[in-house]
């Protein structure tokens, strides 16, 4: 029963034109515009060195992280250079801002960073992540310190008065020397408006998976379908009839998003980096969250499926545009004045996962939006199946 | 009955109103597909849906997508879905809306061959005229509530009419229609264009009587038929002749 519904569940949905066209055509059709337009503006701005100012205070001369990491990005022998630093009080900082002739300005207080800008753009967004990825370094480094001090002490050889800390400092900070270096390369060679739309693309088309999700439902439910009528009257249990439709919805979703990867990186020559086989895993758990709220909206509402078809297109488009898909600027904007838009937004989790891939080192972002796209399509799921356990008719 | 309740579904069969069949799928898919939610072993399924399509005439579309199917075919496609599997108990809501006379002309052989293989048939309709040709017993429902059940006999016993005249005749002056209404026997007399309809509330041979006097009137006529009175006469005098939404 479950093969036989699976079999045809997988017929119906590859014949489906208007599925197929939006699973499969759109995004390939939306990345070939997207490559088209972008590649031009890729070509014609290089990545400039930013002005900025930093606000030398106690705070900043006695905190050598964010010295040092500074000094080494606004270095002017560094092939790698991002920034052309200014080192001035807060007062001047603001009249240097005013008068537009830095991006922005970074002020240490209490041990915190304060990114101020007075605009929204690509300058104000590396300033941005920059100055988080030294905070992330820097509790790296605290944190391998800590470590490397309990292994000194529990040796037996050292106790706490003849620690030797700066040669445990300054072994930590060997370590973590390469990967900065290494960061700064990457975040330069990827800053990219082509990736970023290449980023939303294929989270859109993760959350397109939403419309087999809906139709998964919509199929089998007597109170959505005719087919879902008959369905219902045959002596086979809901949910495998169900979850065999889902299933064939979500295979159905993941060969159209490695038909998408296919063409964007064997046509479009869209290089993903060294990370595939992690962006790959992010475009598997974004599909399963996109066909979760596909179920979602497919159980709840009550409607036809043309409808709900257009409720799943618009919510997805609505997440990309936030997660920045016309434009990074809103992704800014968002992470900046509403954060917890973009924190229950799956596009943006999925745009996010993929920018952590490039930003940081560490894979702790690119997890931890692993897991929020988990516990999305979990609850999600969840809401579904309550909504389903619930529905009983008395006629159909 | 329970949604878990396999064994009792297992037996039903169920044509809804509206045709549920996939698009996507040709003929063939869809009833092998619907017969597979009962039938398990594949080889006695392929063989139920040959047995279907030959019931329903769609010998010659089976690789047919529905949206290749006129209206008719499309209805023989939906029961076709519904009684593949051989049920004992099969549900008809108007499987003859809007299809051509060819195609019911099929559909209502297939129902009887149905009903004589054995498997007992609950239609619903509005066509009265199908009810007599395949009903052996009726139940007349109003808004949901039972206002008759019978054979096609019984019920028309509830009409208050035994005998229907009808009689083409022109120009038929009101005295005359006054003169007709008071032979005996007749319930109502109407006269719409040329066609005048008399009905008797008793007796078999008013046709006789009423010759007789449009003879004795010298009122020439074309055609004169009598009838006895159709279940459509019945339901309209149990559920009232205003029209309904």
């Amino acid at each position: 029963m479950f093969i036989h519904n699976f079999k045809y569940a997988l017929k119906t949905l590859f014949r489906d034109k208007m599925l197929i066209f939006w699973t499969f055509a759109f995004p390939i059709i939306l990345g070939t515009f997207f490559n088209m337009a972008f590649s031009n503006i890729e070509n014609s701005e290089k990545l400039e060195i930013i002005d900025i100012a930093i606000v030398d205070n106690d705070e900043f001369q006695n905190n050598e992280l964010y010295k040092e990491a500074l000094k080494t990005l606004s270095d002017e022998g560094n092939a790698d250079r991002l920034f052309n630093t200014r080192y001035v009080t807060e007062e001047e900082a603001k009249q240097l801002l005013e008068k537009n002739e830095i991006t922005g300005y970074m002020i240490l207080e209490e041990d915190t960073p304060k990114v101020v800008v007075t605009t929204s753009g690509i300058n104000e967004t590396i300033l941005k992540y920059v100055v988080e990825e030294i905070t992330t370094n820097g509790q790296i480094v605290e944190s391998l310190m800590d470590k490397e001090i309990n292994k000194e002490l529990s040796s037996g050889n050292y106790n706490l008065y003849n620690l030797d800390y700066k040669k445990i400092y300054e072994n930590v900070l060997e370590k973590t020397q390469n990967q900065e270096v290494r960061i700064t390369n990457i975040s330069n060679n990827n800053l990219s408006y082509t990736m970023i739309e290449f980023y939303t693309l294929i989270a859109m088309a993760c959350l397109y998976g939403g419309i087999l999700g809906m139709v998964a439902i919509n199929k089998n439910l007597a109170n959505m379908s005719s087919n879902g009528k008959r369905v219902s009257v045959a002596p086979t249990t809901k949910g495998k009839v169900i979850f065999s439709s889902i299933l064939a919805s979500y295979i159905t979703q993941l060969v159209g998003l490695t038909l998408l990867f296919i063409y964007t990186i064997f046509v479009l020559k869209v290089d993903y980096g060294t990370n595939l086989p992690l962006i790959i895993l992010l475009g598997i758990v974004g599909s399963l969250a996109g066909l979760s709220m596909g179920l979602a909206i497919g159980t709840i509402l009550k409607t036809n499926e043309n409808v709900k078809t257009g409720i799943v297109i618009a919510v997805t488009m609505l997440g990309c545009f936030l997660s920045g898909m016309m434009g990074i600027t809103m992704k800014y904007i968002i992470d900046t004045n509403a954060p917890i838009i973009n924190k229950i937004n799956p596009a943006s989790m999925i745009t996010d996962g993929f920018y952590s891939l490039y930003y940081y080192d560490t894979l702790d972002r690119y997890y931890f939006n692993i897991i929020s796209l988990l516990i999305f399509s979990i609850i999600m799921i969840l809401i579904s199946y309550t909504s389903l356990r619930r529905q009983k008719f008395e006629n159909l | 009955m329970s949604p878990d309740a396999y064994d009792i579904k297992a037996k039903l069969g169920v044509v809804f109103q509206d045709v549920a069949v996939f698009e996507e799928l040709t003929v063939y898919e869809n009833i092998d597909y619907f017969c597979g939610l009962y039938i398990k072993d594949k080889e006695k399924r392929k063989q139920y849906i040959e047995e279907a399509i030959d019931l329903v005439g769609l010998e010659e579309f089976k690789k047919y997508h529905p949206k290749q199917l006129s209206g008719g075919l499309l209805r023989r496609l939906n029961i076709a879905c519904g009684i593949a599997h051989k049920p004992k108990l099969i549900f008809l809501d108007e499987p003859t809306v809007a299809v051509d006379p060819q195609s019911r002309n099929n559909i209502l052989n297939g129902i009887q061959k149905l009903r004589d293989g054995g498997a007992t048939i609950v239609y619903t309709t509005h066509y009265m005229e199908e009810v007599e040709i395949i009903c052996d017993r009726i139940i007349i429902l109003d808004k949901g509530k039972v206002l008759a059940t019978g054979t096609t006999d019984e019920l028309k016993e509830l009409a208050k009419i035994e005998e229907k005249v009808t009689v083409e005749v022109n120009g038929l002056s009101p005295q005359y229609l006054e003169a007709i209404r008071k032979l005996e026997n007749v319930d109502e007399v109407t006269y719409n264009g040329n066609i005048l309809l008399v009905t008797y509330k008793k007796g078999k041979n008013n046709l006789v009587e009423l010759i007789d006097y449009l003879k004795k009137e010298s009122i020439r006529y074309n055609k004169i038929y009598s009838e006895r009175p159709t279940l459509n006469d019945v339901f309209l005098e149990l559920t009232g002749k205003e029209l309904r939404d």
